[in-house]
């Protein structure tokens, strides 16, 4: 998975903010981000670096097949 | 209709005859994506008859949030318009910008170098495709835009978004974040403003401006390893589609991935302590000629990546010399290996040949090197993009660095490693050489060929480096510095002009067309169409080693999916909204990428013609331009170098 948990969430909405391709949103209901659109994480880590309390997991791997030039 | 439309999926069955169907047009593209990915009925989760219609109004509209954006509406500002500044993402945190690190800053006393001998140096490793205004307007200016950015805290922290907001919020610019504007509004030949609809507030927004600033950077195909995948040139496909020239779509940028978890563009900068999580710094004077295609084709001409060889975890033949009938180079100037590097790999080496790490290495060795200084051959840490990269990684740090864990650093807390194994080509493919692609600017003020419309940074073709990495660290440096001088243009120009309107029926078309996915019973998900492009244009074969048969036999692809699949994008909601405008974007730059490429006959730069090896002077001391034709269909014109649209010279003195 790219990024894979949010644990911990203060609900600041930083992530949903900064995160680049809009694969975090809010849950209107717990107030706490939730992770959306998991297949469009480019692994950047924007999010986790921007979180203040260090709740974002990410982890190297897409989660749908990826197009290289050769292989 | 009260509610969003019912769930009433396909039948696995019959999701498979579709499928069948659709992948006999794309072989190349035969992923395994999820059932719901490919054709189906549209179930939207939000109810787009809903969708209400805002208007606002500016002097001046600033399209987008990175450097060029925040220098140009800063500019604009201070040079008395009032100023809107409207962002697919956020602030500081989208586009290219928040992973650039380094920023090309001249100082002719400590270079002992006068700007026209930058200006002669740059053009002699650009081998005559660089718009010396352009080049010699970024060494210009570069010293006080570093000075501003200095000023905002921008050198003092790893994220920008904090000093990018400094001036802007001192000087009460409205700032709209997190809409995708996918239309630019020409009413009466010039610029009346933008459209667009915002991801939070399901609202579609017309922006009404005297003067539109493009600051959309550039764009790829959502390639993976490269964090580009929110750039799909939103920009230069909007201006095509009101009749702007655009340029420079042949040039590629060379950077490579690694092909273990290629998608971990994070992992591949350094992981944990890398690039991306380092404050940013200055360059000096480094003039390469890098980024190219030497390492497709070395690897086209070898048989494919292997251990050992030139490179330490690279393929053999990793030096373009090594390879018979590849890339030709301006004597003097070997590949460095960079300063795009390698994904995954530090720094540390002898100066000639690139000497990288253990595959997926990274460590201290491989930390780049942030203030000053010219860059030292051979000394390479993959730049981050739009970066150009600091000048060398690791101080003389041997061969892989020290102490960096395999596979380019953590991946997360406790995942699996980073980005690994060999390096493969593609990480930013789509995406072309810095400022050598995108709208034909008409003066050194970036100024379009739309009256009112300017671009700036990666979304105008200033050719400012060329058509291949020459400077280090100008990629940021030109975009504040165009971003700047746009941004002033703009405001005087929207002095001298009255209010703009746009009529009903603009807003009415435009609306419908903005919405069109979300209205759509049925269609092509967005993500299915993306990867099928991408299968049709990435394989090293299409897009670098490139044949006349094979690209035609590619836009044959591109023209049906322009035919058949754009037409039928669906959306769900405002987020797959955004993905099926961006995946139109791409096809049409599929398009024109084909095109261009086929039309240049000859190799040159990042451009690279199997079947037309050689550079031609004779016939391509052009830069090539594309517009769309009365007809609507693509054409093509050159315009040679050093010449403004007409065929003005363009002289730096």
């Amino acid at each position: 998975m790219p990024i894979n948990n949010i644990s911990g969430c203060i609900g600041c909405e930083t992530c949903v903010q900064v995160c680049p391709t809009d694969v975090i949103r809010m849950d209107p209901k717990t107030k706490k981000a939730v992770i959306q659109y998991q297949a469009d994480c480019q692994i950047c880590h924007l999010c986790r670096m921007y979180c203040p309390v260090d709740a974002i997991t990410i982890t190297p791997d897409k989660s749908i097949p990826v197009v290289v030039s050769w292989g | 209709m009260d509610k969003p439309k019912t769930n009433k999926h396909l039948s696995r069955r019959d999701f498979i005859g579709f499928s069948a169907g659709a992948a006999g047009l794309a072989a190349l593209a035969a992923m395994a994506m999820r059932s719901d990915d490919g054709l189906e009925e549209n179930v939207t989760t939000i109810n787009p008859d809903e969708i209400k219609t805002r208007e606002t109004e500016t002097d001046v509209l600033v399209i987008g949030g990175g450097m060029a954006g925040l220098f140009a509406a800063v500019k604009a500002h201070d040079a008395g318009a009032n100023v809107m500044l409207v962002s697919k993402g956020a602030l500081g945190a989208s586009g290219q910008t928040p992973f650039a690190k380094g920023v090309f800053c001249f100082d002719a006393e400590k270079e002992g170098m006068t700007l026209d001998e930058y200006v002669a140096k740059v053009s002699y490793s650009a081998l005559g495709t660089n718009n010396p205004v352009f080049t010699r307007q970024t060494a210009e200016h570069s010293a006080a835009r570093v000075a501003e950015l200095r000023e905002w805290g921008f050198f003092d922290n790893v994220l920008c978004r904090k000093p990018f907001l400094h001036p802007v919020e001192e000087r009460g610019i409205p700032v709209k974040e997190r809409v995708t504007i996918t239309h630019l509004i020409k009413e009466n030949g010039r610029i009346a403003g933008a459209a667009g609809f915002g991801l939070d507030d399901e609202t579609v927004w017309f922006y009404k401006a005297k003067t539109v600033i493009l600051c959309t950077g550039a764009g790829g195909f959502k390639p993976n390893g490269f964090p580009i995948c929110d750039l799909t040139h939103d920009g230069t496909i909007m201006a095509y589609e009101i009749g702007a020239k655009v340029t420079g779509k042949e040039w590629n940028d060379g950077h490579p991935g690694r092909s273990g978890n290629p998608a971990a563009c994070f992992d591949g900068w350094g992981g944990s302590g890398g690039m991306f999580e380092q404050v940013p710094g200055t360059t000096g004077v480094g003039i390469r000629h890098d980024l190219g295609v030497d390492m497709n084709y070395s690897t086209y001409a070898n048989g494919g990546p292997s251990e050992g060889g030139g490179m330490m975890g690279g393929p053999p033949g990793m030096m373009s010399g090594n390879a018979k009938g590849g890339p030709q180079r301006p004597a003097g100037l070997e590949d460095s290996g960079g300063p795009g590097g390698h994904p995954g790999g530090g720094g540390g080496g002898d100066g000639k040949r690139p000497s990288g790490p253990p595959p997926g290495g990274s460590g201290k060795g491989g930390r780049p090197e942030m203030a000053g200084g010219p860059p030292q051959d051979g000394q390479r840490m993959g730049p981050p993009p739009g970066v150009d990269g600091p000048p060398g990684g690791g101080k003389g740090g041997g061969p892989g660095g020290k102490g960096g864990p395999p596979g380019g650093g953590k991946g997360g807390k406790g995942g699996p490693p980073g980005m690994s194994g060999s390096p493969v080509g593609g990480s930013s493919a789509g995406m072309a050489i810095h400022k050598a692609e995108g709208l034909v600017p008409i003066n050194p003020q970036c100024e379009s060929t739309i009256p009112g419309l300017y671009a700036a940074g990666d979304a105008l073709g200033s050719y400012m480096a060329g058509g291949i990495y020459t400077q280090i660290g100008s990629s940021l440096a030109g975009s504040a510095v165009q971003g700047a001088i746009a941004g002033e243009a703009a405001a005087a120009k929207s002095s001298e002009l009255p209010a703009v309107s746009i009529s009903a029926a603009k807003r009415k078309q435009v609306t419908g067309e903005i919405l069109a996915p979300l209205k759509r019973s049925a269609g092509y998900g967005p993500r299915w169409v993306t990867q099928t492009l991408q299968g049709i244009m990435i394989p090293n074969f299409i897009i670098y080693i490139k044949k006349e048969n094979l690209m035609r036999a590619a836009l044959a692809y591109i023209e049906e999916l322009r035919d058949h699949h754009m037409p039928q994008l669906r959306a769900a909601d405002m987020h797959e909204l955004r993905l099926a405008h961006e995946t139109a974007n791409m096809i049409v730059s599929a398009e024109m990428k084909l095109r261009a490429s086929i039309e240049r006959k000859e190799s040159r730069c990042s451009h690279f013609r199997l079947d037309y090896p050689e550079m031609d002077d004779k016939n391509w001391r052009a830069w090539l331009n594309i517009y769309k034709g009365e007809d609507g269909s693509m054409q093509l014109e050159k315009q040679a170098f050093n010449t403004w649209p007409g065929g003005r010279p363009a002289k730096t003195a």
